[in-house]
């Protein structure tokens, strides 16, 4: 049994570096041109507290949420180097650690944030573990705030709750007060994502352009302040990238349909993933939200000038066998990405009812899988939470939390809890 | 030097740090080795400084100010009617606030593993084995 325990933990200690730490490291460029929205209730919770107070931001990625009120002392924390390096560089205290091994003494923080953390871990023991942590460097009568990604989204429901997303690259308005006919003075492989969205390719309708401009120009004066920091791809590769990311973008929000000859020749070059032992469900791809999800604060309205009714949630299949024994209510959707992004032609994606999960049980994503979209490296991991679920995670683990309120905050639930003892 | 100006770690911070290596069981507080120190400038605020006094160690905080070499005439013990004292609170707020430590390390003072504080970044990942 504790053998199976530590092979679990062992197993999701890999996933998270893959899927959480590692894509975090990769995409911490764009992050920090990204000036994200600061959610109003975060700061709100922030700016009432007391003069003089120790706040500590867990998991403070840039740092938005560390100059929000200047009456306090905050003090930011990432497991993520370049991070932390970038909310240094905006002049924020922080430093690098671990939420589930906090470098702080005892019942020190009069409150504490964890905005869009503890979905990362993919166990519930280490989620609950995160919290008690949290919990351990607060002092009695002190605050807690914890916003998690929610299952239950406004227009839309994730079909389970352990899912990997891919970051979409063109929803961050990298630079641009220039236009985007003034992107080939960049220097060589600099990629500007904006006129991508502008290609033939890529229906966009006119709201959604106007929206988007706005966002460039006030991203703009921001972007000057952390630097620059370009995606390395070889010139020859640019114009592929570019017409191919078109597509692929496209292809995220719209089905397709498949026919028999290319399913067949899809199924073959389809690799049977390791099976480990204990890991019981599957963990689902998602495309990415068109609601504010965390991390895209609000650019996620970005997609809300899209068209399409469709939001497939797709699960990898295991082997072989599996794929070909689909029946029901399971078909062949979309193939992700297109001819010039490689190795996506060779995955199939099957889409499945809903399964109800209440427990992280991971898939065994193997190392050696295919690429996706080009996204193989950001795929990030969630534990998507239920309504109840992340409240009934403390009443029931954590007893030095009590709840004081809880409520559903732009596609997150939202927990805040008194350290009581 | 104003381009690093913003890469430092401040006393007030390493006030609250501590080492939890497995097995370690006085791990406060860290000791500094710093290799560059810095002196910023920070709006003094007498209530801000005042509540955060009874928040931190002070004797730490007094160790360390003397370990960097910044403790001047701080008192090692504290005044009890340090509120209204704004001389008092100005050098505290000196000394918690504007020395800063750019480059050196934290040493844990039960296992001797040290702590890297890289650009003003102290790391605080444990190894695998540490944990």
């Amino acid at each position: 049994m504790r053998d199976r325990r530590n092979r679990m933990e062992n197993e999701a200690i890999h996933l998270e570096k893959k899927h959480v730490h590692s894509v975090y490291e990769k995409t911490a460029p764009y992050l920090s041109d990204l000036r994200c929205k600061a959610w109003p209730r975060v700061r709100q919770f922030l700016l009432e507290q007391e003069p003089g107070s120790l706040i500590a931001d867990i998991g403070c990625g840039t740092g938005k949420y560390l100059d929000v009120n200047g009456q306090i002392y905050n003090l930011g924390c990432d497991y993520c180097s370049p991070l932390a390096e970038v909310a240094r560089k905006n002049g924020h205290e922080v430093l690098v650690c671990d939420n589930l091994c906090l470098p702080f003494r005892d019942q020190i923080f009069n409150a504490v944030i964890s905005i869009g953390v503890i979905h990362h871990f993919s166990m519930k023991e280490r989620r609950i573990r995160a919290i008690r942590e949290m919990a351990r460097t607060m002092v009695p009568g002190g605050l807690i705030m914890i916003y998690v990604w929610a299952l239950e989204q406004k227009h839309r429901r994730f079909e389970k709750q352990d899912v990997f997303v891919p970051w979409n690259k063109a929803l961050c308005s990298r630079n641009n007060s220039t236009s985007s006919e003034n992107s080939n003075k960049h220097s060589p492989g600099y990629i500007d994502l904006n006129p991508m969205l502008y290609s033939k390719d890529y229906r966009m309708d006119d709201n959604l352009r106007q929206e988007n401009t706005a966002k460039r120009s006030y991203s703009a004066g921001n972007y000057v302040s952390v630097g620059r920091c370009c995606l390395k791809i070889p010139e020859e590769h640019e114009n592929k990238f570019y017409s191919s990311f078109g597509k692929s973008l496209r292809s995220w929000f719209f089905s397709k349909s498949f026919d028999e000859s290319s399913l067949k020749k899809h199924m073959e070059r389809v690799r049977p993933l390791k099976n480990s032992d204990g890991w019981v469900e599957n963990t689902v791809l998602v495309q990415p939200s068109r609601h504010c999800s965390i991390d895209l604060g609000h650019t996620g309205s970005l997609l809300n000038g899209q068209v399409y009714e469709d939001d497939d949630v797709f699960v990898e299949t295991t082997n072989k066998e599996e794929s070909l024994s689909i029946k029901n209510e399971q078909y062949m959707p979309t193939i992700l990405g297109a001819n010039n992004l490689n190795s996506v032609s060779n995955r199939i994606f099957l889409r499945t009812s809903t399964l109800d999960s209440t427990d992280s049980f991971l898939d065994a994503i193997n190392a050696d899988a295919e690429p996706l979209v080009n996204t193989k490296d950001f795929m990030r991991y969630y534990h998507v939470f239920r309504d109840g679920e992340l409240s009934q995670l403390i009443e029931e683990n954590v007893a030095e939390l009590s709840i004081v309120s809880s409520c559903f905050d732009h596609g997150n639930w939202c927990v805040i809890a008194r350290k009581i003892t | 030097m104003l381009l690093l100006s913003y890469l430092r770690m401040k006393l007030l911070t390493h006030n609250m740090l501590t080492s939890h290596v497995k097995g370690v069981t006085k791990g406060y507080p860290l000791l500094i080795k710093a290799t560059e120190v810095k002196l910023t400038d920070v709006d003094f605020n007498s209530e801000f400084v005042s509540r955060m006094i009874p928040k931190i160690e002070w004797s730490v905080l007094v160790e360390a100010a003397d370990t960097l070499g910044h403790l001047n005439d701080l008192p090692r013990d504290l005044p009890p009617d340090y509120e209204s004292s704004e001389d008092f609170l100005r050098k505290v707020h000196h000394v918690l606030l504007e020395v800063e430590v750019l480059e050196g390390n934290l040493k844990c003072p039960e296992s001797g593993r040290e702590f890297p504080i890289t650009k003003g970044v102290p790391n605080m990942l444990l190894n695998e084995d540490e944990v």
